[in-house]
């Protein structure tokens, strides 16, 4: 489950200054400096295991093994291309694309559907499927779910593919639910009830009229499930430990720590790690803003 | 209309539920129509040409000799007539979570490697198809002296052979005990603490210690020194007792007292708790350990894996008190290829096995150092492998193969978890090794009565001829 | 009745995947649990009905409830490191501030990264040997000789600092999001009245956010409680479980790490654990819900 939750209005007020600093102007001053130490500080934690990993990267091995200085003597930007290359991670990378792309389309499908239904119409059942999705936020009994899962994986014969993972994460679609339902609360339900009026079909009114103007709640929800899904370790670690050609980056980066070719290569690891860091960051820097701003409208309400 | 919805979700979820499981059952059948030993199987036609094609899958957990298993595999696929093609899979530490899974989703691979810890588990889980059938009267000669109860014979059916085992000494760095000026790896436990002790006080200053190991996974640690420590000086190494049939861990608590007094001395790598034992091997290379002990694979890791310069070599295990009482265990010696239950082409899968067991493949497997031979046949005739540090590492009058110990799961933490929380944080050892043989000799007692295990005391038992 | 047999249609059309897919793969898993925790099942051979008797082991299971008080050393630390430092950093970023936009973005860094990758990238940074840490921090002379991060002292602490660093960027937008949602006239007519930044802070920011707040450290509490993903490639639960966490310990009963060795799958007493995991977990979740709405009428 995601650390955010739930609910909608994504617009902000502007931004003024809360803290205003008016004593005296000694005491201002200082009060300034701690501050901006503090932030640059902070932020210096956050960038250094970043910065190690990229520069991690671009050692060689004897450089990585026997640790000592923080920087590559020389660039070996041949990492990268021997991560691509010998340590699979051309497979890999593909493997979490497409688990993440199926994974979130398929959960907002899913979702969409369900809490269009659930906010516009009434129906007998309608407290106990709210209530479960609700519960199934809330409970937690960690791995040992993996076990049913795969084994009805086995009865469908899916658990020699990824549409088993891929299921599942579908399956846990709790948040993204409640997410989107907060979005379809803030569409006037006067919009459809007119193009049902006019004669489109229920069908066509949800896909053609509704769902495009869900677009920012599909949005936000699809950064949050793609981010889930990009990340996930425990789940396909399970389900791929006998089909290696199946790992996603997460799996195989975390395999490499035991060298299961010839020797351990950590440098190549730090090359994976960055690999697998660009796409999110990729997705993060082109939708930083409504990133943000999701975020920030998830909590309200 | 509530009850009414209700139902027809339940009989949607109902109808999948059913498709999926008839799904199933066919493939169940499937499954367990190969199941019985070898009767289908052998019916199949045996003509010689046009063959259908046969895939093979070969699962191992072994790296340090893929190259050489990729080798002979691409060998056979090439030469054999009978159209069979065998795909190698090489796991890592998950190998035999791996295998579980795999049993439990029909895709099990058809030849599995087998060690001598895993094969008594994989019998009892039904894993494996007994060989009985295939042995013809010159592989039985060939390997008649090898075939062993509980580790590749069970219940009078033969599972697996022989090919190479494991013999463990202490590996150390020469030229960190020149330093220290200590002549000789210790002999004695008491040496062992003095020596790391000193090799520590000699090297502190330059990041250098006297011991380390695996501490990381402290069964694995344990595993590969003090089942060797044990051996030599006289008791079964995993805390067994072979004359009672029972567990009993006081010698085991009488040689962690040893390990305990080099924490306490700062002798061991500072991080060997997070430590696994590639990272470990590094750090051997680049000449930061003084000793840790290890298997019969380290040479050729020292070739391929890490090539390094220093001095090192390996010697025979310090024992309790410095007199050698029994012989040194050679590990995981009964047991090498074995093919799985659930396997389809069992013939197939004989065949390829048969080609791996040749005489050509288990000489060069010895001499190429991946593991000591112990076929009579193959020792006769192989030369002793040309690698550097092989030499500490060959079969000598100290060493032999062990009666297995039972393999048991007991309630709580195992014995390496709990004697390494003494190491690092103290306790009452006598409490620690009272309540382990408790807990073991518990759950073997629960083990012998589903009938899981059998336990035979020999009160004979001489740990200078642990072969009788 | 035709048009309701019509919306009926519509509705279980639109429902049942969400529908199935709950009850398939989340309900079913649930039932299969509560089924299987009063048998003794390890994974192959029959299940054996035992009744209670996995309870019982649970209750005597001295590693488990080790692993729920590291447990609560792990949250509880995670917990109190990273809520003040969000909040700061979000009442600090909510002001009009030089380049608050870049460092609000590299704050939230940390949260778009696999857990697993970075818990990687950790290890290798910090293991005492040859990680990066250590050779910064005695490049500037800071310590004499290396520090064990991941020995029996430090490991819980640097398990605590690598899930701060995955956390705080998180929270920090959940209170700014907090943050923007009170009026701005507030503090506007607290500054006529001559308030300076602290008595608005007390007075104006804290218990307008108290609502969102509350909110945000529950989601903080059960993420927390759950976390074990980094714990399981940084330190496996060890040294001598001093890191071992309830949900780490639950799967490694299921899927034993151990070189090589196969030990059993504890399918039946996995099951009895996750049920008295999740119950310890709702039952704080429970217990800080009540907690918060008592405060709530205190104010």
């Amino acid at each position: 489950m995601n650390e955010q939750v739930l609910s909608r209005r994504p617009e902000r007020k502007g931004d003024k200054s809360t803290i205003g600093l008016d004593s005296g102007r000694a005491g201002r001053i200082v009060g300034r400096t701690v501050m901006w130490l503090f932030l640059l500080v902070t932020a210096a934690l956050t960038v250094f295991p970043l910065l190690m990993t990229l520069s991690g990267s671009l050692k060689t091995g004897a450089e990585m093994m026997t640790g000592g200085s923080l920087l590559p003597a020389k660039m070996q930007f041949s990492n990268y291309a021997e991560a691509w290359r010998q340590a699979n991670f051309a497979r890999y990378t593909w493997n979490s694309a497409f688990i993440s792309i199926i994974a979130t389309i398929g959960s907002l499908l899913v979702a969409s559907m369900a809490a269009y239904v659930v906010d516009r119409r009434q129906f007998p059942g309608k407290a106990i499927f709210v209530t479960t999705q609700a519960s199934l936020m809330f409970i937690s009994v960690g791995a040992i779910v993996l076990r049913p899962q795969f084994d009805l994986m086995v009865v469908l014969n899916l658990n020699t593919t990824l549409w088993g993972v891929i299921l599942i994460l579908i399956s846990a679609h709790s948040s993204t639910f409640f997410l989107l339902l907060g979005f379809f609360k803030a569409i006037p339900r006067e919009l459809d009830e007119a193009a049902m009026v006019d004669g489109s079909g229920f069908m066509r009114t949800f896909f053609l009229i509704v769902l495009p103007l869900l677009t920012p709640g599909l949005g936000v929800a699809g950064l949050f499930e793609f981010r889930h899904a990009w990340n996930q370790y425990i789940l396909p670690l399970v389900f791929t430990m006998t089909n290696p050609e199946l790992q996603p980056l997460t799996v195989g980066l975390a395999n490499l720590r035991y060298g299961s070719s010839a020797a351990m290569q950590i440098h190549l690891m730090m090359a994976g790690a960055c690999l697998s860091i660009l796409p999110m960051l990729l997705v993060y820097i082109l939708a930083n803003k409504s990133f943000i701003q999701v975020t920030s409208g998830s909590v309200k309400g | 209309m509530q009850k009414k919805w209700l139902g027809l979700g339940m009989s949607l979820i109902l109808a999948t539920v059913i498709a999926g499981c008839s799904g199933n059952d066919s493939n169940g059948n499937g499954a367990s129509a190969t199941n019985g030993p070898s009767e289908g199987t052998k019916a199949t036609p045996t003509a010689e040409a046009n063959k259908p094609p046969v895939t093979l899958k070969y699962w191992t957990d072994d790296r340090h000799d893929q190259e050489y298993i990729n080798e002979m595999i691409n060998k056979f696929n090439e030469t054999n007539e009978d159209n069979i093609k065998v795909e190698l899979t090489v796991m890592s530490e998950n190998y035999a979570q791996s295998v579980d899974i795999a049993f439990s989703s029909n895709q099990a691979p058809d030849v599995l490697r087998l060690k001598g810890a895993n094969t008594p588990v994989f019998f009892k889980k039904g894993y494996l198809e007994p060989i009985d059938g295939f042995l013809t009267d010159d592989i039985k000669a060939k390997f008649d002296k090898v075939i062993l109860d509980g580790v590749n014979r069970f219940d009078d059916k033969v599972y697996s052979l022989a090919n190479n085992g494991q013999t463990l000494r202490l590996v150390y760095n020469k030229d960190l005990f020149a330093k220290a000026g200590i002549e000789n790896p210790p002999a004695s436990l008491q040496e062992m603490v003095d020596a790391a002790k000193k090799i520590t006080e000699a090297g502190k200053s330059e990041g250098v210690y006297g011991f380390a190991l695996n501490f990381k996974n402290p069964k694995s640690a344990f595993d590969r020194s003090i089942r060797e420590i044990l051996s030599l000086s006289g008791h079964q190494g995993l805390g067994f007792d072979l004359k009672t049939g029972q567990f009993d861990f006081a010698p085991y608590s009488q040689v962690i007292e040893y390990f305990k007094q080099m924490y306490a001395d700062g002798s061991i790598l500072p991080g060997a708790e997070s430590l696994d034992i590639d990272p470990l091997r590094a750090q051997f290379a680049a000449g930061k350990i003084g000793m840790y002990l290890s298997f019969s694979t380290e040479p050729g890791v020292y070739k391929d894996q890490f090539p390094t310069e220093i001095n090192w070599g390996g010697a025979l295990a310090p024992t309790i008190d410095g007199q050698i009482k029994g012989k040194s265990e050679i590990v995981s010696a009964g047991t090498w290829l074995g093919i799985s239950a659930q396997s389809a082409n069992k013939e197939a899968a004989w065949t390829f096995m048969q080609y791996m067991y040749g005489d050509e493949i288990l000489k060069s497997y010895h001499e190429k150092g991946f593991g000591i031979a112990v076929v009579p046949a193959i020792v006769e005739q192989a030369a002793n492998p040309d690698i550097n540090g092989m030499e500490g590492f060959l079969v000598g009058e100290h060493d032999s193969i062990w009666p297995v110990a039972p393999t048991v799961t007991p309630e709580g933490a195992n014995y390496a978890d709990a004697f390494f929380k003494y190491v690092l944080a103290g306790g009452d050892l006598q409490a620690i090794t009272t309540d382990l043989n408790a807990r073991y000799n518990d759950a073997l007692s629960k083990a012998v009565e589903k009938g899981e295990v059998s336990v035979t005391p020999n009160p004979a038992f001489d740990p200078t001829k642990p072969q009788g | 009745m035709n048009l309701k047999w019509k919306r009926f249609g519509e509705n279980s059309l639109f429902l049942s995947p969400s529908i199935i897919l709950t009850a398939v793969l989340g309900v079913y898993p649930l039932i299969w649990m509560l089924r299987y925790m009063f048998y003794d099942y390890v994974g192959y051979g029959e299940p054996l009905f035992i009744g209670l008797e996995n309870f019982r082991r649970v209750m005597r299971d001295g590693l488990f409830w080790e692993s729920v008080g590291n447990t609560f050393i792990y949250a509880g630390g995670k917990l109190v490191i990273t809520l003040p430092i969000s909040l700061l950093l979000a009442v600090i970023l909510n002001g009009k501030l030089r380049g608050g936009n870049l460092l609000r973005g590299i704050y939230f860094m940390p949260t778009i990264i696999s857990t697993a990758v970075i818990s990687v990238v950790f290890y290798t940074i910090f293991n005492s040997y040859n990680g990066m840490v250590n050779t910064a921090l005695m490049k500037l002379n800071l310590v004499s000789q290396p520090v064990d991060w991941l020995g029996t002292k430090y490991a819980m602490f640097t398990l605590i600092l690598v899930a701060v660093w995955g956390a705080v960027g998180n929270y920090m937008l959940l209170f700014l999001a907090g943050l923007q949602g009170i009026p701005q006239d507030l503090y506007e007519s607290a500054s006529i009245d001559g308030a300076n930044a602290g008595r608005k802070f007390w007075n104006i920011t804290l218990p307008m956010l108290a609502p969102v707040a509350q909110l945000v450290i529950m989601l903080a509490i059960i993420a927390s409680l759950k976390g074990y993903e980094s714990i399981m490639l940084i330190t496996e639960g060890g040294p001598i479980g001093k890191t071992e966490v309830m949900y780490l310990y639950l799967y490694k009963l299921l899927f034993p790490v151990a070189t090589g060795m196969p030990v059993e799958q504890q399918l039946g007493y996995g099951s009895a654990v996750g049920f008295v995991t999740a119950v310890i977990v709702g039952a704080i979740t429970g217990l800080y819900f009540l907690l918060s709405r008592k405060m709530n009428k205190m104010y």
